[in-house]
């Protein structure tokens, strides 16, 4: 009777053992993941109040930053997007951190992916900010010059450019993120090259009057000095 | 910098002189002979017994400018004068240094009229076509004379010319400063040698001063830093068709960006002011015959139109929505009944000057989102002043300046 209830206790007894063996393990872990919320948290508040004090929403609407996220039907503050973002990326660190302490191979697999993994976010955020920031700019810069110039649908043209220059950013940012990087570069080459292919028929095929108009106008300019209005 | 080789050799032969006449240029061999003689004739007549340099100051001309230059004589003086000349005549021609641009051209005639102690100074455009012999003596008498350390020109000009000055610089040169310098950016101005040093003291040289900014910088800094300043009656302003590669958008952003960025540093000079004062005039006004002008107002109207349905988000930063609905609101109605109210047009500037001040955009940006807004208010203008005889049409700028003078607490107010 008895070696059967040592039987019986033995793999409890066990199990008891090891959990007593692991127990720090979980405690670590859910201490660490505890912390790391608590020091997201206070990141966020920290990063928040500084973002404001450097007046990062005014600039980001200046830049066309607030726009784009706008399009991208992003609603917060961008001072409050970046913050939100800061958290996450903590947290998610963090969390891996704490799984990493339970001391399983496939997590601390996952933990130093995950660092391996990071420079590549961090780099695929940065080209998205500024390849944004760059596209806006330039759109407005097409923009402006197209009214200035009389030309019709300029702000069409603008959004156009605004898009072309989005989607190389885009493919940029998914290229240096790796995810299915063939898949990304062939997508981005038949959607970039259709859509050059496309406006170069549009305005080729419906350009011809214009562009006679044009030539027509230069060789007029250029048979007499005219007096025109001087705005200086 | 300006002094090489050839150039410091004859500046140190000529020591001091009394006055300088510097000619900025740019491929102006059309015109710039007839302006060396002009100022040569101007010189000698009026100021015989002078020590005067006259200096070009060319940007690298490839079509013969300064050999033209040095070509250029006075021949036949004798028929002109009443006076033998007795004091020296000089003239160089040289390049100057810098970004490519007029500022940088009168940069370097400052330097030179700090290196030969100059007591008056004239600068005149290269392609003037109707310079005489006397804006010699309307742009340097009253410095000689004492009685003026800036002379600003005034002309007879076609109603329809210069529109950025009579819509913009003019009405706000006169209710900032409170003088009435009718061509603030007129192009050719008589100036002492204290003035000149002042000038030359100012690193702006990296700036859009050095290049079509220079005109509106050197009247405001003559303004603002208390130095006498008179015009004078020159008669007609003709002269070559501007380079068709001048763009509008370019000028825009470097005048009045420029006189935006004048404000900025001048602020507690111009804040206290109210109103204006006529400045004291030399010369004899007249009438001349003017040159009709091509004017397009329904392409100025479309660029307005389409400024309306590309720049609104501009605007409404820059503006504010109710004068953006008002706006909207005129560019529905038809051409011939187009009226650009001057209260709004007012309004607008100083809107733009904070906006400009506050850094609300990338500068350029700004002040090219303001080109639409300008073509319409131009298309106004030549609108209501078809049928205008000049001084009916001069009375309409009039009417401008003193809403641009009423709007005034408007922008010291809004000013942070």
């Amino acid at each position: 009777m008895n070696e059967f209830l040592q039987l019986l206790w033995e793999p409890i007894e066990d199990l008891y053992l090891k959990f007593r063996e692991f127990a720090p393990n979980i405690l670590a872990m859910l201490l660490i993941i505890l912390a790391g919320f608590l020091l997201a948290r206070l990141f966020r508040a920290l990063l928040r109040r500084f973002l404001k004090a450097v007046k990062f929403d005014a600039w980001s609407d200046r830049m066309g930053l607030t726009a784009v996220m706008r399009k991208a039907d992003l609603w917060r503050r961008p001072s409050e997007a970046v913050a939100a973002l800061v958290f996450w990326l903590l947290l998610i660190g963090m969390t891996v951190a704490g799984l990493s302490a339970l001391r399983f191979r496939v997590f601390d697999d996952l933990a130093a992916r995950f660092i391996l993994y990071l420079p590549r976010i961090f780099s695929a955020l940065i080209i998205l900010v500024f390849g944004f920031v760059i596209a806006a700019f330039i759109g407005r810069a097409v923009l402006l010059a197209a009214v200035n110039s009389g030309t019709r649908y300029a702000r069409l043209l603008a959004e156009a450019v605004r898009l072309l220059l989005t989607v190389l950013v885009l493919a940029m940012a998914l290229e240096q993120l790796q995810l299915a990087p063939g898949i990304v570069i062939a997508a981005f080459s038949i959607l970039f090259g259709g859509i050059v292919l496309a406006l170069a028929i549009a305005f080729g095929a419906g350009g011809i009057d214009a562009a006679r108009k044009v030539i027509e106008k230069e060789g007029a300019a250029g048979a007499g000095p005219q007096k025109d209005i001087e705005h200086l | 910098m300006i002094r090489r080789g050839e150039v410091a050799r004859r500046l140190r032969g000529i020591g001091r002189a009394d006055i300088l006449v510097g000619i900025p240029s740019f491929n102006n061999a059309r015109t710039i002979g007839h302006v060396v003689r002009a100022v040569q004739a101007g010189l000698a007549k009026h100021f015989p017994e002078c020590k005067a340099v006259l200096i070009n100051s060319d940007g690298g001309s490839r079509d013969g400018t300064p050999e033209e230059v040095e070509r250029a004589a006075a021949d036949d003086l004798q028929r002109l004068l009443v006076r033998h000349r007795v004091g020296p005549f000089h003239k160089l021609s040289m390049p100057y240094d810098g970004i490519p641009g007029k500022g940088s051209a009168l940069r370097a005639i400052f330097e030179i009229a700090d290196t030969l102690e100059a007591r008056a100074c004239a600068v005149v455009d290269a392609d003037l076509r109707s310079i005489t012999p006397e804006w010699l003596e309307l742009l340097l008498g009253p410095v000689l004379e004492g009685e003026a350390d800036f002379v600003a020109p005034q002309y007879r000009r076609h109603k329809f010319d210069g529109t950025i000055t009579n819509s913009i610089i003019y009405p706000l040169t006169r209710a900032l400063y409170g003088k009435r310098l009718r061509q603030p950016i007129g192009g050719d101005f008589g100036f002492s040698g204290r003035l000149a040093r002042h000038y030359l003291g100012k690193d702006v040289w990296s700036s859009d001063i050095a290049r079509y900014g220079v005109d509106i910088w050197m009247t405001s800094e003559a303004l603002a830093n208390g130095f006498r300043t008179v015009q004078a009656f020159l008669g007609a302003k003709i002269h070559d068709a501007k380079d068709p590669g001048a763009d509008l958008s370019a000028m825009m952003v470097q005048v009045v960006g420029s006189a935006f960025g004048l404000m900025s540093e001048y602020h507690d000079v111009w804040k206290g002011i109210q109103g204006s004062q006529s400045v004291p005039q030399f010369g004899f006004p007249y009438t001349v015959g003017l040159e009709s002008v091509n004017v397009n107002v329904e392409r100025m109207l479309a660029i307005f139109r389409e400024g309306i349905r590309g720049l609104g988000t501009i605007w409404q930063a820059v503006l504010g929505r109710g004068d953006l609905e008002t706006l909207a609101a005129l560019a529905t109605e038809r051409a011939d009944e187009f009226r650009f109210p001057a209260g709004l047009w007012a309004r607008i500037i100083y809107d733009y000057a904070l906006a400009c001040h506050r850094k609300s955009l990338p500068r350029e940006h700004l002040l090219m989102s303001l080109v639409p807004l300008y073509l319409g208010k131009t298309a106004s203008f030549i609108l209501e002043a078809t049928d205008m005889d000049p001084e009916r049409a001069e009375a309409e700028i009039e009417r401008l300046c003193l809403e641009f003078e009423a709007a005034k607490p408007y922008l010291v107010g809004n000013w942070r």
